[in-house]
């Protein structure tokens, strides 16, 4: 049997886990579609792997489909390969359909038509650690580790809720990206000034399309911690610093230096998409405190905006080994009439590193 | 030829590059460059950069040695229009700028003003774009 439970089962998983692009500003989630043909193609490229169909109508006119099934990374890592699906396969795609006239789907389901079996699935629920909830490893000295213990390996998956929202701010519903289901509700996702507020909404409005994370562009600030494919701290303590590389966005990496510098002055800085960093730990906290930030690019999913003024603080705890508390204090003045502050939960990937991963723009079909 | 060549390809991918890289903060913090006439034939041109603070929005006219400031520039963010004054140096005295646009296309790296300059007893059309 070419479709394995296996992969059908990888399908059901992996399917919820977003890659770079937008979907929101692709797909219309307010149109469902029902394509039936024959796979004439495969195309297993990052962001996203696509099979394509050859779809007849009622009139006899066959059009190719291009359909988005998830991840290849994730896909493999459960055992689903670009080998999985044969040229010729007959299938049912059941998904939404993309903007415009571009003959695309997001697939929701795939039912392979000689078995009936259903070979994708698109549930609301993702997958969380699998790391029991072990006391978090410490360095001879006491520190707690950021990353594995001596000998192991891993890394932090970001899962369930990870929408940076003010965290007085209750029942404020969004999606993955960042899309609120209720636009009046953006005055509780953050104290923006009107003109953050405008540019938020017409964000939201347009379904988060002009993104420069679509481009390929650097996932600065908290939103790094808010990437599919994870993050993996380095601690060179004999230099001082705690690299933090990204499995997301293009693959980056940001220093946080911990070797007692002071921070410098904003105006000093070279602005880039990650800032200047200096940490320090507190009890089992790590504190790290960050400016110089440009302004090419969105510092979280959703669309809040920011200015060359941003200041963030941020707290990482990790009170046992699957967990790490992450939360960030927003401080910009120029966008924010205060500071305010929100933050989620990472999971610990145990056994595994973060793998080769880089977003290359326009390398959909 | 491979030098034109190369040449050519380095110009294209400098351009996508330029292109891809939005101004995500305040749409109209920057540099901004055009001009104003009140024909297609009569143009003077503008460059401009503006600033913000956090409580204003401030503003230089060509900057330089006949740089005329703008001490506020008035952001009606539920329609995006622009309007601000400013006093230029003339032979005989000040010359007043008056200036009313629109703001377009906010999203884009290369966004644009719109609308009516007001120069003196002069007044035309403007067009900035954001560099």
């Amino acid at each position: 049997m070419r479709w394995s439970l296996a992969a059908a089962a990888a399908f059901v998983v992996l399917a919820t886990i977003a890659p770079l692009a937008q979907r929101s500003a692709l797909y219309d989630a307010e149109r469902q579609v029902r394509l039936e043909g024959a796979v004439t193609r495969v195309e297993w490229v990052n962001p996203s792997a696509f099979v394509f169909i050859d779809v007849r109508d009622g009139g006899g006119v066959v059009a190719n489909w291009a359909v988005e099934i998830g991840n290849p990374i994730n896909l493999e890592r459960h055992k689903w390969t670009r080998r999985s699906l044969r040229i010729g396969d007959l299938v049912t795609v059941d998904g939404t359909p993309a903007r415009g006239p571009n003959r695309q789907a997001l697939a929701r389901s795939i039912v392979h038509k000689a078995s009936g079996k259903r070979l994708f699935d698109m549930p609301a629920a993702r997958p969380g650690g699998t790391g029991r909830a072990a006391p978090a490893p410490r360095w001879p000295d006491g520190q707690v580790r950021l990353g594995p213990a001596p000998g192991q390996k891993g890394y932090w998956s970001a899962t369930g809720t990870k929408a940076l929202v003010e965290s007085t701010a209750a029942n404020v519903r969004m999606n993955d990206e960042g899309l609120l289901a209720n636009l009046t509700d953006a005055d509780r996702v953050a104290p923006m000034l009107p003109w953050a507020k405008a540019i938020y909404l017409h964000r939201q409005r347009t379904q988060l399309r002009d993104d420069p994370i679509t481009r390929c562009m650097p996932p600065g600030g908290p939103r790094q911690f808010q990437m599919p494919n994870g993050v993996q701290f380095i601690e060179q303590r004999e230099v001082g610093r705690i690299l933090v590389l990204m499995g997301g966005g293009n693959r980056n990496w940001r220093v946080i230096y911990t070797d007692g510098r002071p921070q410098g002055q904003a105006a000093e800085a070279v602005l880039t998409y990650y800032g200047t960093s200096v940490g320090r730990w507190d009890k089992d906290m790590l504190v790290v405190d960050s400016i110089g930030y440009n302004e090419r690019f969105w510092f979280t999913n959703g669309g809040l905006p920011h200015t060359e003024a941003l200041h963030l603080t941020e707290r990482f705890s990790r009170p046992d080994a699957s967990t790490l508390k992450y939360e960030v204090t927003v401080d910009d003045p120029r966008t924010y009439t205060r500071p305010w502050t929100g933050g989620w939960t990472l999971q610990w990937v145990p056994g595994e590193d973060i793998e080769e991963y880089f977003c290359e723009e326009g390398n959909t079909p | 030829m491979r030098k034109v060549a190369a040449f050519l390809i380095a110009s294209v991918i400098g351009l996508s590059v330029l292109a891809g890289t939005a101004q995500e903060g305040h749409p109209l913090t920057g540099t901004w460059s055009g001009d104003w006439g009140p024909g297609v034939n009569q143009r003077t041109h503008i460059t401009m950069v503006m600033t913000w603070d956090g409580k204003t929005i401030g503003g230089t006219i060509n900057p330089g040695p006949d740089a005329v400031p703008v001490d506020a520039i008035a952001l009606d963010v539920t329609k995006w229009t622009v309007r601000f004054d400013a006093d230029a140096k003339g032979a005989s005295g000040p010359v007043r700028i008056s200036v009313e646009g629109q703001l377009n296309d906010i999203a884009s790296a290369h966004r644009t003003i719109t609308g009516t300059w007001r120069q003196g007893t002069a007044k035309g059309d403007f067009k900035l774009t954001r560099d």
